[in-house]
């Protein structure tokens, strides 16, 4: 029971390095995508609400806020924690590649939630926002396929 | 610990890339929040040439026949003004509502001199909207229009993402001294709801795609330069030019734009 043989053990173990390495650039992809909308989300001048373009339409609502803060920061630390999580994962930890799985689930989870807020409660879509919809269902799928309930 | 004295650089190194990962997170972010806003048309004087070049190909000159909306509109300044400035909104707008200081700026500074105009334009994707065009117009039938209509605008945040929003409304009816009960009517009387509509309806066929959408004698002002200093130098331009009457010479146009450049 030395650390050496518990680290051999894990690496092992590990399904393979390709499923977290892509999930940190994925992951990394997120954590831009959010950190953009969380200074936007500050910064933004004004635009007219459109008909047409949707983004100012989602970020300006009610519903992009939580407890006084933007979701995108949420998402920002969500990203940050997944990317961190599949580096260690990709160093050959494995249970950090499943609290990665895990973590992976409840961002695609509430990306759904937030998919259904933009088509049925606001009637508008931001592309950035599908972008981290698209990221965190990417990082689940990535998460499954690695099998990491083996 | 005698494992802390041993140096391992495989588990040094993710946390070495996280560690620089939050750096460069940090640093991005700070930089975004930071950086100094991209200069606008607006900061330039220079208004007519900045509105035709920024002319938005999709908002166009209101036609002579389209639908005349609610009659009387909601107007402040003069029904008799050379000058018509007329704005097309929605109550729940967040940009509607950064420009309504503006346009109370415009209302106020030219008085008698304009017709200021106000449409309703509810957009379907906002859900309090159309309810809140209809408090304020079921406020106008007390003469009271403008008094709900800057409750409405500067309580936006409040009302827009509240599920009480008509208990709020009715606070503010209150508030500003109206007969409650009437105003209550009112309020699901069809009388009330068709100025809405015919306001839609003019904005519809005028092409509304956006609020706040604003027209000077017709022509339309762009959002970007929707700030007291260039939209009163596009007021002043309408004004002067229907002033000096049917017969502008193009000669003399020239001259006193470059004494107002200089000015």
């Amino acid at each position: 029971m030395t650390p050496e043989t518990e680290i051999a053990d894990e690496r092992s173990a590990a399904p393979s390095r390709k499923w977290p390495v892509a999930a940190a650039v994925i992951a990394l992809i997120g954590l831009g995508d959010s950190i953009y909308l969380t200074a936007h989300h500050y910064t933004a001048e004004p635009v007219p609400c459109s008909l047409i373009e949707g983004c100012e339409s989602v970020l300006t609502s009610a519903y992009a806020e939580f407890a006084g803060l933007p979701l995108a920061l949420y998402g920002a630390i969500a990203y940050f924690a997944a990317f961190s999580l599949a580096v260690l994962a990709a160093f050959g930890d494995t249970r950090m590649w499943r609290l990665f799985a895990v973590l992976a689930f409840l961002m695609a989870a509430f990306s759904g939630y937030l998919i259904y807020v933009q088509g049925a409660l606001i009637g508008a879509f931001c592309q950035f926002c599908l972008l981290s919809a698209l990221t965190s269902f990417t990082l689940f799928v990535i998460a499954l396929a690695s099998r990491p309930w083996r | 610990m005698a494992d802390k004295t041993k140096p391992q650089p495989k588990s040094n190194a993710p946390m070495l890339i996280i560690g620089l990962v939050l750096i460069v997170g940090a640093v991005a972010g700070w930089y975004l929040l930071t950086k100094p806003k991209a200069p606008t048309a607006a900061n330039n004087s220079n208004t007519a040439a900045a509105n035709s070049n920024a002319a938005n190909p999709k908002t166009a000159t209101i036609p002579a026949n389209a639908p005349p909306g609610a009659n009387p509109p909601n107007q402040a300044g003069s029904p008799n003004a050379l000058v018509t400035v007329e704005e097309f909104a929605d109550f729940q707008c967040g940009s509607c509502a950064s420009v309504h200081p503006v346009m109370n700026e415009i209302k106020a500074y030219y008085g008698s001199k304009i017709r200021f105009v106000f449409r309703n334009f509810p957009l379907p994707m906002h859900d309090k909207a159309y309810d809140a065009a209809v408090a304020a117009e079921a406020a106008g039938n007390q003469g009271k229009f403008w008094d709900m209509q800057n409750l409405l605008f500067s309580n936006q945040k409040a009302w827009a993402s509240s599920p009480t929003y008509k208990t709020m409304f009715k606070e503010y009816a209150q508030k500003i001294g109206l007969d409650v009960t009437k105003w209550e009517n009112d309020m699901i009387a069809t009388m009330t709801k068709s100025r809405v509509d015919a306001d839609i309806e003019r904005g519809k066929g005028v092409n509304i795609n956006a609020t706040p959408t604003l027209y000077i004698n017709g022509v339309p002002f762009q959002f970007a330069e929707m700030q007291a200093a260039p939209l009163k130098a596009a007021i002043d331009a309408e004004l002067k030019k229907v002033g000096e009457g049917a017969a502008p010479n193009p000669a003399a146009n020239s001259a006193p734009a470059n004494a107002n450049a200089a000015k």
